[in-house]
């Protein structure tokens, strides 16, 4: 046991810290989502993979420096965000009385909406650009070894940490210092309420789409840059898994999202190196199921019941 | 019966045999059920191509006793299959049999074969219950119960001692890496990490790093060329720096688009490889490609090779005067046969083939032979 407390372990747990932070990234805009709405995205996946094959193209037609690539990739993911709203939220949200406010099928109506979103883009896109992987040129790769004695870091490692930090901090700010997070919270805490004091819900939700799909597809793109894999499969995965850390931290939590999704990433690495590899999905859904049957309303959940 | 009306009785079939041996001396032929449409339609014309090539070289040097190609499509369809291979067998000019493509078809037509006794050769049929039909079914195509073996040996003679495996968590990736384990184990190696991961796995670090722990002298892959690319790319991130050798499903030119400086060094071993400098696959793309106008794939490659099996035993057993037991026994004594795939050899007993691969390893972003 003692040999195992050694640099494979904190090489392990780095790795682990890493994936964890590549789920936090998908898990901040999920929740966003999720807070305003009371309802899961479940294109927030696609709009993740998108993110990453817009970035694609942009090094394949214009070869710009790395930091104009994720610029890019924001401004497509802010359009995919608003573009997303319209076509599979839009529609359902006629109503703005209190029955249709609270109506289950209403809600899942969205729910299965955003479902349909998510899986005719993927399939669209494995019908123009293929199921296979794309080829991604060497330079724009986030692969480069940052060497720390015997410990090996990818340079990718490191964007992921400083985009999760920066977008976590912004977040926060945005929800807590500025009219649109105040707005924001409003249509999050009492949608009819935010009406009656005369927000303009409609735009609120718009603009927490935008924004939520700006960073998911800024994840994308970063996080296909690190692992090296562009497909058109790439965000099903990593997205069920930001969705467990979303349940994890109590729904609308983003900091209970992003510490769940940390927890993850570290529980994925170390069961493989303590039992297997095929072992470590069991162990995260493992954790969601004890979650959800101990602590129904997350870790990190507010202590209020839900409608 | 008396020893005389015996006699008579033998006198009449031989002169009946000489009658039908002379008088209606029609050529020999070959059966050959193939999807040439539906869903596999690509690999049956594939094959229809590349026996045809076969075929032709065959009659120019042996225009005596010229051998036709019956082909059968079976769309991909067992029952389809069945049919053919009644047909086939009432066929008494057709002394062999080469296909189905997929192991599902020629299963069943192979039942049938076993009970009319038609040798039966397929190109592509991998699965191990295929020869285990009968005494007349053979394959021209290696299982992995050939290929980990071979890689294993390949592996201790270049003095490596301790491999990690890491395999991909399906029945194909499970086969591949038991069986390389254990013939690394007796060939006399340590397997010092067996791992393996759910499809759909693009992080491989944590089974890397896992993997370096046990410190190995080599790795040995099993799994898709799209998971090795991701693979590669992350070992070398972490730096952890351990030749690799991989199964022939790695072996495709976008492994080396993927991975890119990544896949330098990997080896890897293949039956056929188009751009290999031996001088009869050169011959044999050469001539592929001047009357079809596109590069041989393996599936042409596997066609090509059977076919040429196959007229070697129709040569061997007699030429036109060959017998379906006699071609049979000549395609059991296969051996060495120089193809396009390699050279062939079939066991004797169980009628799996052997075949010496062509190794392969990545240099300069292509994939070069390489002799160990």
């Amino acid at each position: 046991m003692l040999d195992f407390f050694d640099v494979f372990l904190v090489q392990q747990l780095l790795n682990g810290l890493a994936q964890g932070l590549v789920y936090a990234l998908i898990a901040i805009g999920f929740t966003l989502i999720f807070g305003v709405l009371n309802v899961v995205n479940f294109a927030h996946g696609e709009i993740y993979m998108l993110g990453a094959f817009a970035g694609l193209l942009a090094i394949q037609l214009l070869a710009p420096p790395a930091f104009a690539v994720l610029l890019l990739v924001a401004a497509a993911g802010l359009v995919l965000g608003v573009l997303l709203e319209r076509v599979a939220f839009r529609p359902f949200r006629r109503f703005n009385d209190e029955a249709s406010l609270k109506s289950k099928a209403l809600r899942e109506a969205t729910l299965l909406s955003s479902l349909a979103i998510s899986i005719i883009t993927r399939e669209l896109m494995q019908l123009y650009v293929g199921a296979d992987m794309q080829s991604i040129p060497q330079a724009y790769l986030l692969m480069t070894p940052i060497q720390l004695g015997p410990l090996s870091i990818a340079s990718g490692q490191v964007l992921i940490f400083v985009t999760a930090l920066l977008m976590f901090l912004l977040l926060q700010w945005l929800l807590f210092r500025t009219r649109l997070g105040l707005s924001i919270r409003a249509v999050s805490n009492n949608r009819l309420g935010a009406l009656h004091v005369g927000i303009n819900v409609n735009h609120i939700i718009i603009a927490t789409f935008a924004i939520g799909s700006l960073m998911g597809a800024v994840s994308g793109i970063v996080v296909g840059l690190y692992s090296g894999n562009i497909f058109p499969q790439m965000g099903f995965s990593p997205g069920i898994k930001a969705f467990v850390a979303m349940v994890m931290g109590g729904l609308d939590s983003i900091p209970g999202a992003v510490i769940s999704a940390i927890v993850l990433g570290l529980c994925e690495a170390l069961s493989t190196d303590f039992v297997s590899q095929g072992w470590s999905e069991l162990i995260s859904y493992g954790l969601l199921l004890i979650t959800l049957l101990y602590f129904p309303r997350g870790l990190f959940g507010k202590k209020v019941e839900r409608v | 019966m008396s020893a005389a009306s015996q006699y008579h009785k033998a006198l009449i079939i031989a002169a009946f045999s000489s009658l039908s041996l002379s008088a209606f001396a029609a050529p020999v032929a070959i059966g050959y059920q193939a999807p040439l449409t539906g869903e596999y339609a690509q690999y049956g014309n594939q094959f229809r191509n590349a026996a045809n090539l076969a075929l032709d070289e065959y009659n120019q040097t042996h225009k005596a006793a010229p051998v036709v190609i019956k082909f059968a499509d079976s769309k991909g369809d067992a029952l389809e299959g069945v049919s053919i291979a009644h047909k086939f067998s009432d066929d008494n000019s057709i002394v062999g049999v080469i296909g189905d493509f997929s192991s599902t078809v020629s299963i069943a037509a192979g039942k049938v074969y076993a009970e009319t006794h038609l040798a039966q050769l397929s190109q592509t049929a991998s699965h191990p219950d295929f020869v285990k039909i009968s005494p007349w079914q053979f394959r021209n195509i290696i299982t992995e119960a050939f290929e980990g073996p071979y890689n294993a040996r390949w592996i201790s003679q270049n003095k490596i001692k301790k491999v990690a495996v890491i395999s991909i968590q399906n029945d194909w990736g499970q086969t591949a890496s038991k069986n390389f384990a254990k013939s690394f184990k007796d060939a006399g190696g340590e397997i010092t990490a067996l791992e393996s991961f759910n499809p759909g796995t693009r992080d491989f670090r944590a089974i890397l790093t896992k993997v370096a722990r046990t410190h190995p002298d080599a790795i040995y892959l099993a799994l898709m060329y799209e998971d090795g690319a991701a693979l590669l790319q992350q070992k070398l991130q972490l730096g952890f720096n351990v030749p690799v050798y991989g199964s022939s499903s790695m072996y495709e030119k976008k492994l080396i688009q993927l991975a890119g400086p990544a896949a330098e060094g990997v080896k890897i071993s293949t039956t056929f490889t188009a751009s290999s400098k031996e001088p009869n696959v050169q011959a044999f793309v050469k001539a592929y490609e001047a009357r079809y106008h596109v590069e041989p794939s393996m599936f042409a490659g596997q066609a090509y090779d059977a076919t040429r099996i196959m007229l070697n035993a129709i040569a061997k057993a007699g030429g036109e005067k060959a017998s379906r037991e006699a071609v049979r026994n000549a395609l059991a004594a296969t051996k060495d046969f120089p193809g396009v795939t390699g050279n062939t050899t079939f066991d004797p007993v169980t009628r799996e083939p052997a075949k010496n691969l062509s190794r392969l390893q990545i240099h300069n972003g292509d994939f070069t032979s390489v002799a160990n």
